[in-house]
């Protein structure tokens, strides 16, 4: 993992707690992984292993799952974290263009 | 394609008097107007005055929440009606909604139904703020200070009566949404060519680039009521990847839906560099990006304006970091195994290419 993408995760994470008014903490472990602690919830992050077709691995209440980016990691953390989070909302691309052409 | 304006704000804030100055006016002649009113009889529509080649359709009911699908069909039915010649050729449409109407759901309803693709084209959206009472209505109705937030240009009425406009209500549109020129109706008055001028594509840009929005970046702590309505702008000297862009704004509609009130943007992309993108969103939904010919002015940086409820700027701007830093290590990665680097999303290929 290259030392830009470890720091701008971390600050991701940390952001994301205060954005989403959960009151918890970031941590970074000496292998590169991070492990969020919020409430009863210890969640940990850590690169996937090569062989597998993902990025990143999320273990949450000792189930491991698979995450393709940083968006995916996200998703799987606010799940975790916030009851009432749905992830229901996604890109809609408007059938009008901005102008006319 | 027909420009559709919308015109809000709350109630009593002379959107109806307004509409009946320009009405009246040789420039606004062939305008086809929507009035939308809350309540089982209507009443603004007789107080409208069309000429000749101009008309007036009313809808009652709330705009925003059930009766969306009407407003479709209703554009879609006078667009019928005008290709047939069963009403004047208007040039364009304006929606005066309901005071009490969120405005972005009829944005999003004007981006995205089928019916309509292809047809219009989102002009557009007018606030009006009363002078007299626009201070309390702001402090007392979220949906006002929505209505502010999502326009394009602001006009201040009955500033005759309050003898100008209070520093205090100056203070919090620019806090609400600096970016929007204001202008004042005297006596319902306005110029008409000021407003409703469907500048589109170049007064997005030309918004983004002469720097209004950086009176956000001095005031944006100081500001943060209404609601948790605020605006900040996201500035990056470099280049931004297309799939970081659609990661960006994927991850966006996801957490913060109708908190994200509004997004426009000037971009380089850096697949595309000589051209920038221009990006518009309300909410979760986003038009194609458009893509200016050349860039309006020295100033190459990416620039993304947000107006937002409730969402650190911090966050937004350690989510684009992330994304950015991750794109560009697979990018490296793939560079390195000697392949080209997949370009994932469709909407944003140069449409020259």
């Amino acid at each position: 993992m290259s030392d830009s993408l470890q720091d701008s995760l971390y600050e991701l994470l940390v952001e994301s707690l205060a954005a989403w008014r959960i009151a918890g903490s970031v941590d970074r472990a000496a292998d590169g992984s991070f492990l969020v602690r919020a409430g009863a919830n210890d969640i940990r992050i850590e690169r996937a292993p090569k062989h597998l077709p993902f990025r990143w691995m999320v273990t949450t209440a000792g189930r491991k799952r698979g995450a393709l980016s940083v968006v995916a990691v996200l998703r799987q953390l606010r799940t975790a974290l916030d009851p009432g989070y749905v992830p229901s909302n996604r890109v809609r691309i408007a059938v009008s263009p901005q102008v006319a052409s | 394609m027909i420009p559709v304006a919308v015109l809000t704000g709350f109630l009593g804030s002379g959107k109806t008097t307004l509409l009946s100055h320009l009405l009246r006016q040789p420039e606004f002649a062939r305008t086809a107007v929507l009035i939308n009113e809350f309540g089982e009889v209507g009443l603004d529509h007789e107080l409208v005055e069309a000429s000749d080649d101009s008309f007036i359709e009313l809808s009652t009911g709330c705009l925003c929440c059930k009766v969306r699908s009407d407003l479709a069909r209703t554009i879609d039915d006078i667009l019928c009606r005008r290709e047939c010649a069963k009403l004047p050729p208007f040039d364009r449409i304006v929606i005066e909604t309901s005071g009490l109407a969120d405005p972005a759901p009829i944005l999003q309803t004007l981006m995205t139904d089928v019916k309509l693709a292809g047809r219009i084209v989102l002009g557009d959206v007018v606030a009006t703020v009363d002078a007299v009472n626009g201070l309390d209505t702001l402090e007392r109705e979220e949906v006002s200070a929505k209505q502010v937030a999502l326009a394009d240009h602001l006009v201040l009425t009955k500033s005759d009566l309050a003898n100008g406009a209070q520093p205090q209500l100056l203070d919090r549109l620019a806090a609400l949404n600096s970016g929007a020129p204001l202008l004042y109706a005297h006596h319902g008055k306005i110029e008409p060519q000021s407003i409703f001028d469907a500048g589109g594509l170049e007064s997005r840009a030309k918004f983004l680039d002469d720097g209004t929005w950086l009176v956000n970046e001095a005031c944006e702590h100081s500001h943060d009521r209404h609601a948790g309505i605020k605006t900040f702008a996201l500035v990056r000297e470099a280049p931004i990847r297309a799939v970081a862009l659609t990661l960006l704004l994927e991850a966006l509609a996801e957490h913060c839906g109708a908190d994200l009130l509004r997004l426009k943007a000037i971009v380089q992309i850096a697949e595309y560099p000589e051209k920038p993108a221009v990006l518009h969103g309300v909410q979760h939904v986003f038009h194609p990006p458009a893509w200016l010919k050349r860039w309006p002015s020295g100033e190459r940086r990416s620039r993304l304006v947000f107006i937002t409820r409730r969402i650190p700027r911090a966050w937004v701007e350690a989510l684009l970091d992330a994304v950015e830093a991750e794109v560009a290590e697979v990018e490296e990665a793939e560079t390195h195994q000697n392949r080209r680097p997949a370009r994932r999303h469709a909407a944003m290929r140069d449409p020259d290419h």
